[in-house]
């Protein structure tokens, strides 16, 4: 029941998606025989090292979803502050309203079901342009943000050559 | 009574016969298949388990000739899986098929997060390498910054809605290695 629900709504996300897409970002299931298992490519932001790359990245739907979110995995290397090793993200818009480990987050960053799968990709855009230091996953990349920012850049920027096969 | 087991006899006879017959054929001509019951006997055909491993170095080939086993050979749904979920699933250990001889099998003692290291491309990835000498499909607006104005339409049919997915993602991707090649050049010129 509550699965019928979520695939529902799943797919009028991707309807959505499909038919206004926002700048920079193309999202949908990697196949429509789960929908629960979608494949995202992000653009990077422009005026950041990262502009000029493609970052794939695959969400993992709840059965439940939209009352708690999916979980976000760059399916490529990306070298940033609140993206763990593993490529696991790290924003508040994917944490569920009850889990704030940290305290530091407002309840309306949070994931609610009035969010959507456009929300969190648009913030995952803006979060590669502006790192947020508070809630480090990746210390190193963190650490390198904050005390050495033009190996970072570079760093970054190595990465989305080498992305795109360069 | 005795007429009865007379009459009886013959056709526990014929049984007989029959079953001796199966017997004789079960153990004269039907040694090869008796071995794995469970798991699809059909074997990988090695040059699809080289396809696959030149397109994913990071998969072992013990994992794709598992995955090729069980869906029938089917190199399309192997790289499906492996393009969407990065991973095959691991065959029991008791699966050992016969590798290629020549190739080391790439058991590549990674655990799913250690992997993340040695990153494939995005061109390898998707298999774009054929496309990317090739010009522009969609040449009036190939290198626009607006290049997505066209291509954004829903399609009723489902199989028609996932190819019109891959071709914007693949127009994504091409665009943004057409762009960084640009550049590059434009350095280069600068440069010299």
């Amino acid at each position: 029941m509550a699965s019928t629900i979520a695939s529902r709504r799943l797919f009028h996300e991707y309807k959505l998606l499909t038919s206004s897409p926002p700048d920079g970002i193309t999202a949908g299931p990697v196949s429509e025989d789960d929908i629960f298992l979608w494949e995202a490519l992000i653009q990077g932001p422009d005026g950041t090292p990262f502009e000029g790359g493609i970052f794939p990245a695959e969400l993992k739907f709840p059965k439940d979803y939209p009352l708690n979110p999916p979980t976000m995995r760059f399916l490529g290397e990306v070298w940033h502050p609140n993206v763990y090793p593993s490529g696991l993200v790290c924003i508040s818009i994917l944490h569920a309203p009850g889990d704030d480990p940290h305290h530091y987050e407002k309840a309306s960053e949070r994931w609610s079901p009035i969010q959507s799968v456009e929300k969190i990709l648009i913030s995952v855009m803006s979060m590669l342009a502006e790192p947020n230091d508070e809630s480090p996953a990746n210390i190193e990349a963190a650490k390198m943000w904050r005390e050495r920012r033009g190996e970072f850049e570079k760093t970054v920027r190595d990465g989305v050559r080498r992305s795109l096969g360069m | 009574m005795p007429d009865q087991q007379q009459t009886l006899s013959v056709p526990s006879l014929l049984l007989l016969a029959a079953f001796a017959a199966l017997t004789i054929r079960y153990f004269f001509f039907a040694k090869p298949s008796t071995s794995s019951p469970p798991t699809n006997p059909r074997a990988a055909n090695p040059a699809d388990v080289e396809q696959i491993a030149t397109m994913f170095p990071q998969i072992g080939r013990r994992e794709i000739i598992w995955d090729l086993q069980r869906n029938g050979g089917s190199v399309n749904a192997t790289t499906e899986r492996i393009l969407g979920r990065g991973s095959l699933d691991p065959p029991p250990p008791s699966f050992q098929p016969v590798i290629p001889a020549g190739v080391t099998p790439s058991t590549a003692n990674t655990t799913p997060g250690q992997m993340k290291s040695e990153h494939i491309d995005l061109i390898t990835r998707y298999n774009l390498g054929s496309r990317l000498s090739s010009p522009p499909s969609t040449p009036p607006e190939s290198s626009g910054a607006s290049g997505s104005q066209q291509a954004q339409s829903w399609s009723n049919n489902k199989n028609e809605r996932q190819a019109l997915l891959k071709r914007r993602r693949e127009d994504m991707i091409l665009g943004a290695r057409r762009k960084l090649e640009e550049k590059e050049r434009t350095r280069l010129q600068q440069d010299g």
